[in-house]
């Protein structure tokens, strides 16, 4: 018996579950719940609605390329039983899924990934914009450490810049210096050139 | 040989089977009677399979197929496609087609080279059939019946259309399947000749009501008795037989 998944929400619907409508052209539509069902009724979208699977998937939260995900399909093709082959399927089943389940955490870290910057960066400025609603003896102090933070960030981005800026300026010298090198050796060549093929060959 | 049979006092054998060359499907019955006279003949010969199609009987209106391939509609569950691929043998490729109408065998009448289909059939089915039965697809009618499976019993060996098909229709239709047609009925004049019998290559099954004269031109277009010439029924036997039936 297959357990197919609400048109909707894409949750599993188990048998005596949920409700089957099949459409004029036959489209068969399966809901897990009543839920599902009414909000179909209602002509809304499902990407629309932040609870459905695809609206997640819609919107970047969860995988949508991945090989593993390629497996749990409706086949039109049937394969003749074998034994050995359902072994081997079952046994594969279950090392895709620790591999889907891996994946998904490594996904999810992923998306997660830029989180605590923002926050830090958020509380910062509700704390830079909301010192009125400090009692009066605290504001000297958090304005002392917003500064020696803003200090920080400067002296950092500063540097940064100075990195950069001194980056550059090797580089351009050492880029002067090759190029000053290689017109030397040019010179040189072509005086060797100019001497002869023999002398030329000689290399000490 | 054709011989008459009856599904649980029903003559629309055709409904509740399938028969080619290479396997037949039998509905699962409450008596084994109708499937003892498809294996009084096929026994050892071809694989004889009860399934349903789903959790129907009526699996010779919903599938088609002939000697390379079957055809099962949408609806058929898992289980159902697993039992028939594991039933049939591996040489016969089977498919489940997503198609609106999903009646396959009252919109799908083929041979072992032809198909003729319903004229709405969706164009990839269309591909579908020609790839997995191996066929070349016409799309047609019947008589004006757009249900081509139901109007016509087809084997490589001639088929029997609707009785008030044209001559002109029989002789497109027959020029298109290179096989010699007539119009005949089936079960004492019933016209679905594809829901009211099944045919193959040597043998055909028709319901227990038809009558002397139908089965002899069942035999004679099919060329399924003892010493029967390629179209008979319209040269020699044709006196002979109208001789001995009226």
């Amino acid at each position: 018996m297959r357990i197919e998944t609400c048109y909707f929400c894409s949750q599993p619907c188990y048998p005596s579950k949920g409700i089957t409508f099949v459409r004029n052209d036959a489209k068969v539509f399966k809901f897990c719940r009543s839920k599902c069902h009414k909000n179909f009724k209602m002509k809304r979208n499902p990407r629309k609605l932040a609870w459905t699977k695809s609206f997640r998937r819609a919107h970047g939260k969860e995988m949508t390329v991945d090989s593993t995900l390629q497996f749990a399909q409706r086949r039109n093709i049937p394969v003749r039983y074998n034994r050995e082959l359902v072994a081997t399927t079952l046994s594969a089943m279950q090392r895709v899924s620790e591999i889907r389940a891996r994946r998904e955490r490594q996904f999810y870290k992923n998306r997660m990934r830029a989180n605590k910057a923002k926050q830090l960066e958020a509380d910062r400025k509700l704390v830079a914009e909301n010192q009125h609603l400090l009692p009066p003896q605290y504001r000297d102090q958090v304005q002392e450490i917003l500064d020696v933070e803003a200090q920080k960030v400067d002296m950092e981005l500063a540097q940064a810049e100075d990195l950069e800026v001194e980056d550059l300026e090797v580089e351009e010298e050492e880029r002067l210096e090759e190029e000053k090198t290689k017109m030397k050796t040019k010179r040189k060549q072509r005086l060797v050139r100019g001497e002869g093929v023999e002398e030329m060959d000689v290399d000490e | 040989m054709a011989v008459r049979a009856s599904f649980e006092n029903s003559n629309e054998v055709g409904v509740f089977a399938t028969l080619t060359n290479s396997y037949s499907l039998v509905a699962v019955g409450a008596s084994e009677n109708f499937y003892s006279v498809f294996e009084a003949e096929l026994q050892d010969v071809i694989p004889i399979c009860h399934c349903t199609i789903a959790g129907t009987r009526i699996v010779g209106r919903l599938t088609a197929g002939n000697r390379k391939g079957l055809l099962v509609p949408t609806s058929t569950t898992d289980q159902e496609l697993q039992h028939l691929r594991n039933s049939i043998p591996d040489s016969v490729k089977i498919q489940r087609i997503e198609e609106r109408l999903s009646a396959l065998g009252n919109v799908i009448c083929a041979n072992d080279h032809v198909a003729l289909v319903h004229p709405d059939l969706e164009r990839e089915t269309e591909e579908i059939i020609a790839d997995v039965l191996g066929v070349e697809v016409f799309r047609q009618t019947i008589a004006d019946n757009v249900l081509t499976g139901s109007y016509m019993a087809l084997s490589n060996q001639g088929g029997i259309v609707h009785p008030r098909t044209s001559i002109q229709d029989q002789d497109e239709l027959s020029s298109l399947l290179q096989v010699p047609l007539v119009a005949g009925s089936v079960n004492r004049g019933s016209p679905v000749v594809g829901a009211g019998m099944v045919v193959n290559d040597w043998m055909a099954v028709t319901g227990l009501d038809t009558t002397a004269t139908e089965l002899s031109v069942v035999e004679s277009v099919f060329k399924l008795g003892e010493g029967m010439a390629p179209g008979a029924i319209n040269t020699t036997n044709k006196e002979t037989m109208v001789e001995s039936f009226y």
